[in-house]
């Protein structure tokens, strides 16, 4: 809105001049909603699960979603002001099309805070042991099993395979168990 | 397994995405991109640097209890046991593969014993394994010992070396028997000193009493993903 106004009292208005400023607003908005839209799902899609990652490929997804917060949050806001100057002179089916982008950015910019991937494998915050005579395991269940100076570990597989990855200290050592 | 200590600052992992289903990670303090199998950094301001690997075991319960009687298990969480799942192996050997190695020898999903001596490295199929244990083999030079535990599902990679000679095993025979009483009495023979060993690779009687064989790191992996980051491996055959 500030940018119309701003516009509409600087400059002597003319229809001509409203629609070309109007269209580079309208430009600019697309341009920063697909920028906020391409930083979260174009890494989404390339390291999607039971799908092949190609080298090249992977380091682009790396490279976007290490970019994609603070690149969609600047994208967002953008778009936000973007949106604002639109709004007043925009119909009712421009509108409907604003707020549908508006929420798919806003979508972007809080999926790029999100580690979904926890959602599916959930970390362990504050890992607990047992001493062997307590746990409750299988005698044949398979564990992970490190030893660093007089501590010994067992990680069972089951568990690892679930969470895996473990951040844990082991004879004053600090590991990443993984699986 | 790795340390996660890198330049004197210790980093903290979590799962980040999927890499031709090996997992990556990323580290909380500066947001760097590791690869799971090989504990590399592939992307992010710590790119390049390399995990230290930490010697670790795949071994039975029933094995390692009897070996650490002082030792800790983690604790399952409450809120997931329901997740767990403990035929958690033959479950992820239904699933589909993404990348194959059509005209290699081994299936995407066999299971190998994978290990690297001096930047060469060798699959040993399970099946094999299994089969043919003590394994002794020579790796760029380096005479190994690949062993299975008594209870034929744990495993152990040692040098088979005895204070700097190369040594041969062999399984002693009444380990072989199936009955119980057998696997207790499980001990391998070196021919160089006639000593006893057990599964972790230390002589229990013999001339060789006390001494421990030097542990090598090794990796039981699914041959697609072995293949994948070792593009050079062989495999081992009888």
């Amino acid at each position: 809105m500030t940018l119309t106004l701003t516009m509409n009292t600087s400059l002597p208005s003319t229809p001509q001049r409203q629609q070309r400023t109007s269209r580079w607003i309208s430009t600019a908005f697309s341009l920063c909603a697909l920028t906020a839209i391409a930083l979260f799902f174009i890494p989404a899609f390339i390291i999607r699960p039971f799908h092949y990652q190609a080298p090249r490929a992977l380091l682009i997804a790396m490279a976007l979603r290490q970019r994609a917060p603070l690149g969609t949050l600047i994208a967002a806001l953008a778009c936000f002001a973007f949106a604002l100057a639109l709004w007043e002179t925009a119909g009712r089916w421009r509108r409907s099309i604003l707020v549908l982008t508006l929420l798919v950015v806003t979508f972007s910019a809080v999926m790029a805070r999100l580690n979904y991937f926890e959602w599916m494998f959930h970390p362990i915050a504050g890992p607990q042991f047992l001493a062997q005579s307590d746990s409750k395991l299988d005698a044949k269940e398979m564990i992970m099993a490190v030893r660093l100076g007089t501590d010994a570990r067992a990680y069972p597989i089951s568990q690892m395979a679930y969470h895996h990855v473990l951040n844990d200290v082991v004879g004053g050592v600090p590991i990443a168990v993984t699986y | 397994m790795w340390t996660r200590t890198i330049n004197g600052r210790e980093l903290h992992f979590y799962v980040a995405g999927i890499n031709n289903q090996n997992f990556l990670m990323r580290d909380k303090e500066t947001g760097t991109w590791w690869q799971q199998i090989t504990g590399k950094a592939i992307y992010g301001p710590l790119r390049g640097a390399a995990l230290e690997l930490v010697l670790s075991d795949e071994l039975t319960f029933g094995e390692w209890r009897s070996e650490s009687p002082a030792g800790q298990v983690l604790a399952p969480v409450a809120k997931y046991t329901k997740e767990y799942d403990s035929n958690w192996e033959p479950d992820v050997a239904k699933l589909p593969v993404v990348i194959s190695f059509p005209g290699t020898e081994l299936k995407s999903r066999d299971v190998v014993v994978g290990l690297t001596i001096n930047g060469t490295a060798r699959a040993y199929p399970w099946e094999t394994f299994a089969k043919q244990s003590p394994i002794l083999d020579r790796v760029s030079g380096t005479p190994l010992l690949l062993v299975l535990g008594p209870d034929g599902k744990s495993f152990r990679v040692f040098l088979s070396r005895i204070d700097g000679r190369e040594t041969e095993f062999f399984l002693q025979d009444d380990s072989k028997s199936d009955t119980p009483a057998g696997k207790k009495d499980w001990s391998l023979l070196d021919t160089t000193t006639a000593s006893q060993w057990n599964f972790q690779g230390c002589a229990t009687s013999g001339p060789a009493q006390g001494k421990c064989l030097a542990r090598i790191p090794a990796l039981k992996d699914y041959w697609f993903d072995w293949r994948n980051y070792h593009p050079d491996t062989t495999v081992y055959r009888r």
